[in-house]
């Protein structure tokens, strides 16, 4: 085995007419012992003092041995006597594709020189990093590390490339389980907020917990190995777990019981109500209607509805004054509608709006709260994000794992597209936001219908950079996302892949030999492209210094649903621990539920010091109940004899 | 799979073989009286430390002086030594030089090539020019010079690790005058153009079959006087030609030369694997022989 702390070459490169060397790739061989690898980046010293970099991407092994059946008529057609008492000469011959020239110009092809492994100056080098992190201030983000031949040197991205305003995206392909997709993109997090320069402006992230406990536990500190030690250690990145995140998540059914993992006592005080109303689901109604349910009629009822009638004074041909806020108010101007055109028998049209299609809007829409109770509210209550004032290098996690599909599609385009328009308006409170979504095939798939989602991320991932919004997406196979939106990433990230993934044709431009690598990675071993970066990279990651969802499980496991009143307490007591349960008990006794809800979003947004002081305000003083006598009923009749009578 | 045969049953020929330069010889019974066909027992692992000799040369004519050639030659030996399998260089040299008929050269040409850093040989020759004849002398130069070169690395390597086996590819004659007595030597002649056995000696020898070897007989050799030697049958021949995996084996005239010759045979019938294909002399050449000319031929750089 070559040593690596002495400076011999590791190999030649070579050249024959069948088997050239070009400026973008070329051959060399090694001894057969040596620490080279595929992935392992390389340099090539000429005489003439030029230098190029380039990491191994394919490698032969052969011997002189002509043809298999020399071999067989060697041992006679027995395998036992294959061996004789003298190796074969073999060759280890390796492919390179090249990363960079110095100098850049003349662009030739490789000298016929010595191989050398590529030190950590190297692979700064190599990789054109040296133009970003030895700038002032450095725009390094370390990624991981690479590592050949027992060296370890940091990989960074460059934050203009990677947040823009160069290029923007990141997008991460792997298989289920193995790829580490969720924990990469956490270290690339944690990354981001310790190393983007400061001078460069603020920047959030907004994670959608789509399955599981994935991102419920980020505040949470992991034990963590010697080795991902180490690897922080190496790549300048602190291994602490996340400050600043908030937690938001819809309700369940019930009104009152969070649909989230995290509802261990300790921990659901920090998780926010995702509540929303009639006007903020209006907006995204393309969004909760099928394809066929939006023809052009409906749609200009809906704008109709939008524009002219909800949170505004509204009244109808019959004299009713309208004030729609909430689902129920809208249901009352439906009603009044339908009963108006049958009692004085106009026909079917109602403001140029045929009386099927408001029917059809009105089904829908009403529809709508009860697909996605626990997130619509009937009542006019909404908790939101803090829109407009989202904090540095804070994190929000929004938990839709528990929400159908619909619901979830609601929750990402309202969310996204809100983000879009407060930092095109630059009043989100950050300059830049990275949103992250898992099963990004389900949300912008490359085939099947154009739906609202699928548009809204075309939009972000081509134009998201000029505005700080930033798309961090991961998906099990990249082939079945759309062109643009995995095209638009800058930087692409690739853990353990399917074999029939990478037998598609977007994955041909790799080596036989990294995509058997790219089959094969173990867990917390990424392959990276970037705008520097010439030719893919290898890298390792450490796991992130929080805890993983199975871990948060079983540390902090999760609450199970308890009865309404038990569940207001339990809310409360999260925020402060000096909460009496009986007394709050008493406080909503016998008050309607809508209002305790109402008193418990808004106790939950602003986190008084005085808990049970604020909610009792809130919650306003109790109607006392007040006693009706029954009347009497109307007088009998005067009596008639009238034998037909009933 | 076909090795270079002479005589292979059903090959069409055309041409008349060339002539040979010496087709008999003379011999004497050493083992047994007779030429007997011994079976050598199962091949089995040589010994450790194994080293193998073979030399080359390359020659072209470089220009005409009149009609004068001069020849331009590189000759080259090497000696790669086997340890736990791997052959890795003990041993080589190279030289490069001119020959030329000296006294049919004129003086100031002479003088010319005297300055260039590369020894001028002799080729010597009749007074009489015949370009052809000129050439043969001076590629028979060329090969003294190899078979020198070749004697030269056998002592230095004899001499320094003189207690392990040196295979040489071909006859020993060369090298018993430099080597001291004893050495572990051990010549492998694949070529059978002399004959030193006649009669029923002889189609003993030659139809010897597969992992069988001869009585020893000794043949008359150079200065020492007389080389051991006996034929064994690396690989079966009924298919083939007559001399199909037959190769001559030469000691030195030592008497641990017979009473070694079955032990010997059997670590070289051990050496048939790896075969020494593509060579066309694969039933008769050692495959770490060839790994000696493939590592001269990648030395010698343009002369290959």
């Amino acid at each position: 085995m070559i040593r690596l702390d002495d400076r011999r070459p590791i190999g030649r490169v070579v050249a024959t007419e069948t088997l050239p060397a070009g400026p973008h790739q070329f051959h060399f061989w090694t001894a057969t012992e040596t620490p080279l690898g595929i992935g392992a980046i390389v340099r090539v010293d000429a005489a003439s003092g030029r230098v190029v970099y380039a990491v191994v991407v394919d490698g032969r092994a052969y011997s002189d041995l002509p043809t298999p059946l020399h071999d067989v008529v060697a041992a006679e057609g027995d395998p036992a006597g294959a061996t004789g008492p003298t190796r074969r000469a073999e060759i280890r011959l390796w492919t390179a594709a090249v990363l960079r020239h110095e100098p850049e110009e003349p662009v030739q092809p490789v000298p016929i020189a010595e191989v050398h492994l590529a030190t950590e100056g190297d692979v700064e080098v190599a990789l054109r990093m040296d133009g970003y992190a030895r700038a002032e201030p450095s725009r390094a983000i370390p990624v991981g590390a690479y590592r050949a031949g027992g060296l370890r040197a940091p990989v960074s991205l460059d934050a203009d490339f990677l947040l823009g305003p160069e290029s923007a995206h990141l997008n991460i392909s792997g298989v289920s389980g193995l790829a580490t997709k969720t924990s990469a993109v956490l270290f690339f997090l944690a990354s981001i907020f310790q190393r983007f320069p400061r001078t460069k402006g603020s920047v959030a992230a907004v994670c959608f917990n789509v399955k599981g406990p994935d991102l419920c536990f980020l505040d949470r500190p992991a034990e963590l190995r010697a080795e991902d030690r180490e690897l922080y250690q190496l790549l300048g990145v602190e291994a602490k777990p996340f400050e600043g995140v908030r937690y938001h998540a819809p309700f369940k059914a019930d009104g009152v019981n969070l649909n989230t993992l995290r509802s261990h006592p300790d921990l659901v005080g920090d998780v926010q109500p995702l509540v929303w109303g009639l006007r903020e689901v209006l907006d995204f109604h393309e969004v909760l209607l099928n394809r066929d349910d939006i023809d052009a009629k409906a749609d200009a009822f809906l704008d109709f509805l939008a524009d002219r009638v909800v949170e505004k004074d509204f009244r109808d041909e019959w004299g009713n004054a309208h004030r729609v806020r909430s689902f129920t108010e809208l249901e009352r101007l439906f009603r009044a509608i339908f009963d108006g055109l049958e009692a004085q028998g106009r026909g079917d049209i109602w403001r140029t709006h045929h009386i099927a299609t408001i029917r059809k809007v009105r089904n829908r829409l009403l529809n709508i709260s009860t697909r996605c109770k626990g997130l619509v509210t009937d009542d006019g209550s909404v908790s939101d994000l803090p829109f407009g004032s989202f904090a540095d290098r804070s994190i929000h996690v929004i938990d839709v794992a528990g929400m159908d599909q619909l619901g979830q599609d609601l929750v990402f385009t309202r969310v996204v597209s809100k983000l879009r328009e407060y930092l095109e308006r630059r009043e989100l409170g950050v300059d830049h936001v990275v949103v992250f979504v898992d099963e990004l095939n389900k949300y912008a798939p490359g085939d099947g219908p154009d739906t609202y989602v699928r548009k809204m991320l075309l939009d972000i991932s081509e134009r998201g950079r000029y505005l700080g919004l930033v798309l961090f997406a991961a998906q099990q196979f990249r082939s079945q996302v759309h062109r643009r939106v995995v095209g638009n990433a800058g930087t692409a990230v690739f853990g353990r892949m399917d074999m029939d993934e990478l037998a598609t044709p977007g994955y041909h431009v790799l080596s036989p030999a990294t995509r058997i690598k790219l089959a094969t990675l173990p867990k917390g071993e990424l392959m990276v492209r970037h705008p520097h970066f010439t030719q893919p990279v290898f890298v390792r990651f450490p796991r992130p210094a929080v805890l993983t969802g199975p871990e948060g499980i079983a540390q902090f496991p999760p609450a199970s649903d308890v009865p309404f009143d038990d569940a207001v307490v339990r809310q409360l007591a999260a925020l402060d621990r000096r909460v009496a349960p009986a007394r709050i008990k008493d406080l909503i006794s016998g008050r309607r539920e809508e209002d305790v809800r109402r008193a418990l979003l808004a106790t939950k947004r602003v986190r008084p010091e005085d808990v049970t002081g604020f909610f009792t305000s809130s919650l306003g003083p109790a109607v006392q109940r007040e006693r009706v006598e029954r009347p009497a009923g109307p007088k009998p009749l005067k009596h008639v004899e009238d034998p037909y009578a009933p | 799979m076909r090795a270079r045969g002479r005589f292979a049953p059903g090959d069409i020929r055309s041409h008349v073989p060339p002539p040979l330069s010496a087709p008999f010889a003379t011999a004497t019974p050493v083992e047994h009286e007779r030429i007997l066909q011994l079976a050598t027992g199962p091949a089995a692992d040589p010994p450790d430390g194994v080293a193998f000799l073979d030399g080359t040369q390359r020659w072209i004519v470089e220009r005409w002086i009149g009609i004068q050639p001069v020849v331009r030659a590189h000759v080259a030996a090497a000696v790669l030594r086997r340890v736990g399998g791997a052959l890795s260089e003990a041993d080589s040299d190279f030289e490069e030089f001119r020959v030329v008929p000296r006294h049919r050269v004129p003086a100031d040409w002479l003088a010319e090539l005297g300055k260039q850093e590369m020894a001028v040989l002799d080729a010597g020759g009749d007074d009489r020019a015949h370009p052809l004849l000129d050439l043969r002398q001076a590629a028979l130069r060329v090969e003294g010079r190899r078979a020198a070169l070749e004697r030269k690395l056998a002592a230095r390597y004899l001499a320094a690790r003189g207690g392990e086996w040196l295979v040489v590819d071909g006859s020993i004659d060369d090298l018993t005058a430099t080597t001291s007595a004893g050495a572990a030597l051990l010549g492998l002649v694949k070529s059978h153009d002399t004959q030193y056995l006649d009669g029923a000696d002889l189609e003993a020898a030659l139809t010897l079959p597969e992992g069988h070897r001869t009585s020893v007989f000794a043949r008359e050799s150079g200065e020492r006087g007389r080389v051991f030697t006996w034929y064994l049958r690396l690989w079966p021949w009924d298919d083939h030609d007559l001399l199909h995996g037959l190769v001559r084996v030469e000691r030195p005239p030592e008497d641990d030369a017979v009473a070694t010759a079955s032990e010997v045979s059997r670590w070289l019938l051990a050496e048939r694997a790896p075969l020494a294909a593509p060579d066309e002399r694969w039933d008769r050449l050692l495959y770490p022989i060839r790994r000696v000319e493939t590592y001269l031929g990648a030395q010698a750089g343009g002369w290959w």
